[in-house]
């Protein structure tokens, strides 16, 4: 039976109204129309529409994120606009990428790859992670860049970059210095290392044990890289398992 | 034509790509096996113990475990020990001359142990005469080599262990038939019987205990003989208990049991004599005959040994005689021996009486105790009745000081059953605090009241 938006008038006005504190049961009809939205694509389009409206102006935070969980499960296109606008703000901004990290559409990445050169601080490392969630492959030269840059925030793109495991990634972290200090020197060798994961998953064996052995080349001789090394070692050797098993 | 020209092509392509594949997984091995070796050569335990782990696990093939084998020679003491267990969980037999070379150059006993252990994992008949020959060192290489011979694998280990003892010292004898015992190895039976009668009691004690444990009906002669060797004592009583073993518990001992009966009717009087507790063990109607028989006897030493076969009886078979002896006995040291034989028998659990009928014989019996001693005993023997009318029973030797200590144990005992427990628990916390203000014993304190709290407690091993 279709989803009559009609129905949906009162919650919205309700949602628009809605606090942590208000009775959440009137928006139950919302909940039920996301479910239909999948199966009716007007549908869809008129409550990402209506959704869309609650994250400008007036109504409160918790309308807001209840709205960004809602087009989380809905959202296309056309709810980055939207949403973008919400990155920049530091109590939105987290939920906003919950939704821009889940919609499928190109345009929510690259939202998120503007945004990260308009924030700073904590608020930059939520659009790292989130790029990091999407895999998105476009975002490898500017992750590469912030490795330079202030120590957490270099620590962040590493993570972000070992998190993708790709060829572009592991040649943007090869720059990096695996021995930094704090915890940047930590968070290259993690990324490395999980790069280099990637690639014997993924059957290539001889770049995987290129990076172990980078690693191991780099750590010999340094007493505080014991970890590094001890850990390059398990990966020359699984790399090793790995040719043998093939053979 | 094209076909004709293309197949030699082809097969030489397909050769080429073979021995490639081959080089390539030659190099991979060696890569492997390279990289262990570095590691087991690092000063730093952590690379040795991811090469340790290598050993175990990976870098599979004879030709690598011939290669770590090679590196015990060059190892410290210390390493060499976790090297030598390493070749042992990694389960080739390519290590064993090198280990075997160990157990021969080491200077330090720790390290020989550890190959004699790993021998016992790995090897098979043929490292039999290294592991016995280690019998004869001190600890802990004797141990080991004890442990490696109890689990050497293979179809030839027993047989050769079996050959070590037909040949070894006097000394040595005891030790190697305990392995083969714990071996459970079928093939030492007619050396055992042979052994049972030794002149060396250290053997004939061993062999008596191994055939209690593995032997049947047809060893039960050589059995007799033995314990007829042995003199009275504990020695004695091994043969005695291995006698009572094989004609009660073992697969065939019925059978035994009659070719015992049989041998003691046609014994020497002094040697039934010497018989007559295993007799009393075994148990039995047949056995019950004979021992009526001696009872009933006007010569006293005949009586007294009857009574002190019938003492031993295994069941509850006998108890109303019992009852009746004690009923009719004038002499203290009789009725002591059958009062005694009563307390052991009336609360047995395989006595083929009911819980109820167990209770009555324990209540008869109290009635014919005239020792504190004896009271106490059946007090907590009681115990093993584990049923609310022996737990009633017993409770109400709380008020009685003299016996409230062992009343005190008993009740705890049968506290220790939950089932019982749970099923009468305001009847049993009552009896429980009354325990714990009676006792001067602090562990039957502590169980109180930890079965008042619904926990259990574990009882301490030994």
């Amino acid at each position: 039976m279709p989803f009559d938006p009609a129905t949906l008038d009162a919650p919205f006005a309700a949602l628009k109204a809605y606090d942590w504190t208000a009775d959440a049961a009137p928006l139950k009809t919302i909940d039920q129309a996301a479910i239909a939205a999948h199966a009716d694509a007007a549908l869809r389009a008129d409550l990402e529409k209506r959704l869309c409206g609650i994250l400008g102006g007036g109504p409160s935070r918790a309308a807001k994120e209840y709205a960004c969980r809602k087009l989380m499960m809905i959202g296309t296109a056309a709810s980055v606009p939207a949403l973008a606008a919400l990155l920049g703000d530091k109590d939105n901004s987290h939920m906003a990428r919950f939704a821009l990290e889940r919609i499928g559409a190109p345009e929510a990445a690259a939202a998120l790859r503007t945004a990260l050169g308009e924030v700073s601080g904590d608020l930059a490392i939520g659009m790292i992670s989130s790029l990091a969630a999407r895999r998105d492959a476009a975002s490898v030269p500017a992750l590469a860049a912030l490795l330079q840059g202030d120590a957490t925030i270099a620590a962040a793109a590493a993570e972000a970059l070992g998190r993708m495991s790709s060829p572009e990634a592991l040649a943007a972290l090869a720059s990096a210095d695996p021995f930094a200090a704090g915890g940047l020197g930590r968070a290259v060798v993690d990324a490395r290392l999980a790069c280099a994961e990637g690639l014997l998953a993924a059957g290539r064996r001889a770049e995987a044990r290129g990076v172990y052995q980078a690693l191991l080349d780099a750590a010999k001789g340094k007493p505080a890289a014991k970890e590094v090394e001890l850990a390059a070692t398990r990966g020359v050797l699984a790399c090793v398992d790995a040719s043998l098993a093939a053979l | 034509m094209v076909r004709v020209i293309l197949r030699p092509v082809l097969r030489i392509v397909t050769a080429l790509l073979v021995a490639a594949s081959l080089a390539t997984a030659a190099c991979a091995a060696d890569d492997a096996v390279a990289m262990v070796v570095d590691l087991i050569g690092r000063d730093d335990a952590a690379f040795r113990a991811i090469g340790l782990e290598r050993i175990r696990t990976a870098a599979k093939g004879e030709a690598a475990t011939r290669t770590f084998a090679g590196l015990l020679a060059t190892q410290a003491p210390e390493r060499q020990i976790a090297l030598v267990r390493a070749l042992a969980d990694r389960g080739d037999s390519a290590a064993l001359p090198a280990l075997a070379a160990l157990v021969g150059t080491s200077q330090d006993a720790s390290v020989r142990a550890a190959a004699l252990a790993a021998l016992g994992v790995l090897g098979s008949g043929a490292e039999v005469p290294a592991l016995v020959k280690a019998l004869a060192a001190a600890d802990p290489e004797k141990g080991a080599a004890r442990r490696a011979l109890a689990i050497l694998r293979g179809s030839d280990a027993a047989g050769q262990i079996v050959a070590a003892l037909e040949s070894a010292q006097p000394g040595l004898r005891p030790v190697l038939i305990d392995i083969l015992t714990e071996r459970r190895a079928r093939a030492i039976v007619p050396a055992l019987t042979t052994f049972a009668a030794d002149a060396d009691p250290a053997t004939r004690q061993a062999a008596l205990r191994a055939l209690g444990a593995i032997g049947g009906a047809p060893q039960v002669g050589a059995m007799i003989a033995g314990l007829l060797k042995s003199p009275a004592g504990a020695e004695r009583q091994t043969a005695e208990q291995a006698i009572v073993a094989v004609c009660t518990k073992n697969t065939g001992h019925a059978e035994a049991a009659k070719v015992f009966l049989a041998a003691f009717r046609a014994a020497p009087e002094s040697d039934q004599e010497a018989l007559l507790p295993a007799l009393g063990g075994i148990g039995g109607q047949e056995s019950l005959a004979i021992v009526d028989d001696l009872i009933a006897s006007p010569d006293a030493a005949k009586r007294g040994f009857g009574l002190k076969a019938i003492s031993r009886w295994p069941d509850a078979s006998v108890s109303q005689r019992l009852l009746d002896l004690v009923g009719k006995t004038k002499e203290p040291t009789e009725r002591d021996l059958l009062v005694g034989a009563l307390i052991r028998i009336a609360p047995l659990r395989d006595n083929k009486l009911s819980d109820g009928q167990k209770l009555e014989l324990v209540k008869k019996t109290m009635a014919l105790c005239d020792k504190e001693d004896e009271r106490a005993r059946l007090i907590e023997r009681t115990s093993a009745i584990r049923t609310i009318d022996s737990f009633r029973y017993v409770s109400g030797f709380l008020d009685t000081p003299a016996l409230a200590e062992p009343a005190c144990k008993s009740v705890v005992e049968l506290a220790h059953d939950r089932q019982l427990r749970d099923a009468n628990k305001d009847e049993f916390t009552k009896a429980l605090d009354r325990v714990i203000g009676l006792t001067k014993n602090q562990e039957l304190v502590d169980r109180a009241n930890a079965y008042k709290a619904g926990k259990t407690w574990e009882r301490k091993k030994g």
